[in-house]
């Protein structure tokens, strides 16, 4: 079983790597949004006056203080990005290439083809999502904003960094998948899997609006459903990879 | 004593909405046998090598391969069985050894990347191993595909249309394949549009048109069809001699066809040819061509296709 899941998860990964455009992808997303980021970390306090935001003369540091602590939500948006273009593509283009059909010939047992995706899909996510927290950190030390960063990192920033983004993560990659193996064409899986999107965009609102505020507690909480969630969703990816109209409608 | 049977249907039918795909097939193939399965497009012939192999389940009725079942038990079936889809099917950016070692690395108890190698080798495709399959031509696909398809050793195959769109020598290779195939005892279903492929290749054929038209050795379906007919080429002949031979007991039927010779039916083919010949060397005739007429196997499949369309 784990010898199947892993020799898909390796699959996934070398078609990754013999990819260019894929790895520039990769690259590309994180440096987009760590450095949009920096950006308005660096910009909004600099020019725009405190007092429209309702904030005091000399409340840059506030301010800047309230870009930075959006950036753990901000970064949810990484894993979710990656997924709309992989996890989505992954069934369907085993479809256009036909693979699929000799695939499904093979021992491998459906739920273990699509962890196999979603594993190879989310972990680079992760990976990627947690280098452009380092990358982020490192620049904004690098710029001065040590002390203001350093009031970031608390249990919320933890919890959220490694419970809410893998589970947000895992998430965004099972209904990208279900996209794609529901999908008629690349396009369609794509436009399927915006949903991915806007819970995170929510999440994002919900923060900088800060009618919820994120608690250790709360970010808890919403971490283990949105797990729990994933396990459901694994579930009804499952039953709902149609084997039969998949081989039989792709022609 | 018959070999046991390994792949066996019995009303296996399957239907997809409105639309029969494959209509209460009754089928024993024991191993060992090259089955052919001929039948127009849509006939149903890579829905039943799909539902025996797993991939959809049938409607209803039951199959069993190697002593299973496809529909209950699909990953146990598929150790069994190697199955060559219409389409070969590989991710083209990635190199044949590699493609083969995905391939090879479901299966329990196999050194998937030994196999893969010795996969890329069997079919004539060394040195090309590292190379990406997107820069194979059409039958280097297909020859891989066959590589893929016994990476497992299967006792039993299912080849759908494995010779199709390829290039006369690359389907004379393949077909050479498929025959080495057959002699290392292997149990192999083929699905085919190439009715001479059928013949050089096959035990016997099925003949498919949604259900299940006939099935029997190429010979046997050809008697089945058509009634033996003699030619027989004379240096003379008179109105007499074919009165005489029409009234001979063993004689069916005697017609002169549009070149002269005579289109004879026997009542015994095998038993009645030495008497014919006699009869006619009695009455003067100059015998300068006997033979059988020779229906093609075409010719027994479009018949047998007319007699199910009505």
């Amino acid at each position: 079983m784990r010898r199947r899941i892993w020799n898909v998860v390796h699959m996934e990964w070398a078609g990754i790597a013999a990819t260019p455009s894929s790895l520039l992808f990769l690259a590309v997303i994180p440096a987009l949004l760590v450095g949009q980021a920096v950006f308005l970390s660096w910009i909004v306090p600099r020019f725009v006056n405190p007092a429209i935001l309702g904030a005091g003369a000399g409340d840059a540091d506030t301010l800047r203080l309230l870009i930075l602590k959006q950036f753990p939500f901000f970064v949810l948006l990484i894993p979710a990005m990656i997924a709309n273009v992989f996890a989505t593509l992954s069934i369907v283009e085993e479809k256009v290439t036909r693979t699929l059909e000799p695939l499904l010939a093979t021992p491998v047992r459906t739920w273990e083809l699509l962890v196999g995706k979603i594993v190879a899909g989310a972990v680079p996510a992760l990976l990627v999502a947690w280098a452009s927290a380092v990358l982020f950190a490192a620049v904004g030390f690098g710029l001065g904003w040590g002390p203001l960063l350093r009031t970031l990192f608390t249990p919320t920033f933890f919890l959220s960094m490694f419970l809410l983004m893998p589970a947000v993560s895992l998430m965004s990659f099972v209904i990208g998948v279900i996209g794609s193996s529901r999908a008629s064409d690349a396009k369609a899986a794509q436009n399927l899997a915006v949903v991915i999107i806007f819970p995170i965009f929510a999440l994002i609102a919900v923060q900088v609006t800060g009618l919820v505020a994120f608690t250790p507690l709360r970010t808890l909480f919403l971490s283990l459903v949105l797990l729990a969630a994933d396990g459901l969703l694994l579930r009804a990816a499952v039953r709902l990879f149609a084997r039969e109209s998949i081989v039989t409608r792709w022609k | 004593m018959r070999d046991p049977e390994v792949i066996s249907t019995d009303g296996l039918s399957k239907r997809f909405g409105e639309r029969i795909a494959v209509e209460e097939l009754t089928l024993a193939v024991p191993a060992g046998e090259i089955v052919g399965l001929l039948g127009p497009n849509g006939a149903g012939k890579t829905t039943t090598l799909r539902m025996l192999a797993g991939i959809l389940a049938p409607t209803s009725g039951t199959a069993l391969v190697d002593g299973l079942d496809p529909a209950k038990e699909p990953e146990r079936v598929h150790e069994s069985i190697g199955f060559l889809t219409e389409s070969p099917g590989f991710y083209e950016r990635l190199s044949a050894e590699r493609n083969l070692t995905y391939f090879a690395a479901f299966y329990g108890g196999v050194d998937a990347h030994a196999a893969a190698r010795n996969g890329i080798e069997q079919m004539g495709l060394a040195g090309r191993g590292g190379d990406k399959v997107g820069t194979f031509s059409k039958g280097m696909k297909q020859r891989l595909a066959l590589a893929r398809v016994l990476l497992h050793e299967p006792r039993i195959l299912f080849l759908d249309e494995p010779t199709a769109g390829l290039d006369p020598e690359a389907a004379r290779n393949l077909r050479e394949l498929i025959v080495s195939l057959k002699k290392e005892g292997r149990t192999i279903l083929l699905s085919t549009h190439n009715l001479t492929e059928a013949e050089e290749l096959c035990d016997r054929i099925a003949v498919f048109r949604t259900r299940l038209v006939a099935i029997d050795t190429p010979g046997a379906l050809r008697d089945r069809q058509f009634e033996r007919r003699l030619r027989v080429r004379l240096a003379s002949m008179t109105e007499d001699w074919l009165a005489a031979l029409r009234a001979e007991p063993f004689v069916r039927s005697v017609e002169r066809g549009t070149d002269g010779a005579l289109d004879v039916r026997l009542a015994d083919p095998d038993r009645d040819r030495p008497r014919l010949v006699t009869r006619i060397v009695e009455m003067g005739g100059q015998i300068l061509e006997v033979r059988e007429v020779e229906r093609s196997l075409e010719d027994v499949y479009l018949s047998l296709i007319e007699e199910a369309t009505e």
